[in-house]
């Protein structure tokens, strides 16, 4: 990248302050935001203050709840262990958002064990991919890794726990391939990539949603060995594709993808 | 005692720390959430997942970094948002809201019962923003849509709309500022 497109794409991902304090951004554009963040102190700055300015506006609507919520928080906490702290040495510069955001998806009621209606060869092997990476990570971990890891756990969790959740994998000759497990109900998925290595150097892995009439939409990038959990996906699409792409990312595919899967067998298509 | 200070005890795993917390937040919570998600049974739902996960992560609350409020609230609208995206994708919405037009507001009914000075300032604020700034913000804020979705939805350009997103916030603080 020349020194001026990366000026640029620093002055674009630095007009993203105020849609991230707003909460404005996509899943895939808020990571890539926050990433951005960690390095960029003037960034920071500027998203806790505006970040105080957006909690003024909630201010503005606060309102009586319920009265039987809070009997149901109080017992429910009564239950919940709470997390450690994260390391502070690490991420000092770290703002309110992204110490607060990656918050589980919490469910107060345990989910009820329910029958997976999955055929069961195409899950163990979807499912043991998953793992596999699951584990390959945990061999290096920080506090703030395990952390990450483990809110990523329970992600994967809550869509192997969806009444709908059904497994798909593709693999090619060599026997690379891509994983998906899938709730259509919920929208959400984990997606692993397995065998196709590091993408070359300063390029990334980008997933993407394929949707009839749409342009691709970007779910985020993919790293060997991890799986990414993707949520809001639109009962319509039809399947994922990953491609190469620059660092960071793209807005739109720049190149073919090389590996493709449909969503139809995970009850995505309708 | 102050949010911030109560927040810390709860870090400790002080449940009674967090109950006396519940009753400073859950206002301001519940009503952030009810006005993102809209449906009254969702709202309790996002709310009630909002308030646990304070109690489980209030260990990464760093009082240098900010009022505990804000951060309160930011946990709350991420997950207001959350919800609110995935329901959209689903077109639960539409449904939702040709319902709602058709039985009396829901909205209505809290916005009597609670008619707060902050309110009334941030009303205030938000009436001398520019039209475009004023919608950029709340359209973002209180309805759930990305900056793209803004965009399209007041046919601008994404760059007018990130720097009409920022003004606005700006503004509302110089404004704000003589009211806290």
């Amino acid at each position: 990248m020349s020194p001026l497109a990366r000026l640029l794409r620093r002055e674009d991902l630095h007009s993203l302050a105020a849609p991230y304090a707003l909460d404005a951004l996509d899943p895939a554009e808020r990571a890539r935001f926050e990433r951005h963040l960690r390095r960029c102190r003037p960034c920071d700055a500027e998203v806790r203050a505006l970040s105080e300015d957006a909690a003024r506006l909630a201010c503005s609507t606060a309102a009586p709840p319920p009265p039987a919520l809070r009997d149901r928080v109080l017992a429910a906490v009564r239950d919940t262990p709470q997390e450690p702290a994260p390391a502070r040495g690490r991420t000092p510069r770290l703002p309110p958002h992204v110490w607060g955001t990656q918050p589980p998806p919490a469910r107060i009621r345990a989910p009820r064990p329910r029958p997976l209606f999955v055929p069961f060869a195409t899950t163990t092997a979807a499912a043991a991919l998953v793992v596999a990476a699951l584990f390959a990570v945990q061999a290096h971990r920080t506090r703030e890794e395990l952390d990450a890891q483990r809110d990523r756990t329970r992600e994967i969790t809550r869509v192997l726990a969806a009444p709908d959740a059904r497994a798909a994998t593709g693999r090619d000759a060599r026997g690379r391939g891509i994983a998906v497990i899938a709730s259509a109900s919920e929208g959400r998925a984990v997606v692993a990539l397995d065998g196709y290595g590091a993408p070359p150097a300063g390029r990334v892995h980008q997933l993407w949603l394929m949707r009839p009439g749409a342009p691709p939409r970007s779910l985020g990038l993919l790293t060997e060995g991890e799986p990414l959990t993707v949520t809001d996906l639109e009962r319509t699409a039809t399947s994922l594709a990953v491609t190469v792409e620059p660092e960071g990312g793209s807005d739109l595919p720049t190149t073919r993808p090389f590996v493709q899967l449909t969503l139809k067998t995970v009850g995505f298509g309708e | 005692m102050e949010a911030d200070e109560l927040l810390v005890l709860v870090a400790r795993g002080d449940q009674k720390a967090f109950e006396k917390l519940y009753d400073l937040v859950a206002g301001p919570v519940y009503g952030l959430v009810q006005r993102v998600v809209r449906d009254p049974a969702q709202s309790e739902e996002v709310a009630q997942e909002a308030l646990l996960d304070l109690w489980r992560s209030a260990a990464r609350f760093d009082p240098r970094r900010g009022s505990a409020l804000s951060w309160v609230l930011t946990l709350a609208h991420r997950r207001a948002v959350d919800r609110v995206r995935s329901a959209r994708a689903a077109g639960e919405r539409e449904r939702r809201e040709a319902l709602r037009a058709a039985s009396p507001a829901f909205d209505h009914v809290t916005e009597e019962v609670e008619a707060g000075l902050e309110r009334e300032w941030v009303r205030r604020c938000l009436d001398r923003l520019t039209a475009l700034q004023r919608q950029s913000v709340t359209l973002a804020y209180y309805d759930g849509y990305t900056y793209r979705e803004v965009a399209e939805r007041l046919s601008l350009p994404l760059g007018t709309v990130k720097t009409r997103m920022r003004d606005g916030l700006t503004r509302l603080r110089e404004c704000l500022g003589g009211a806290a």
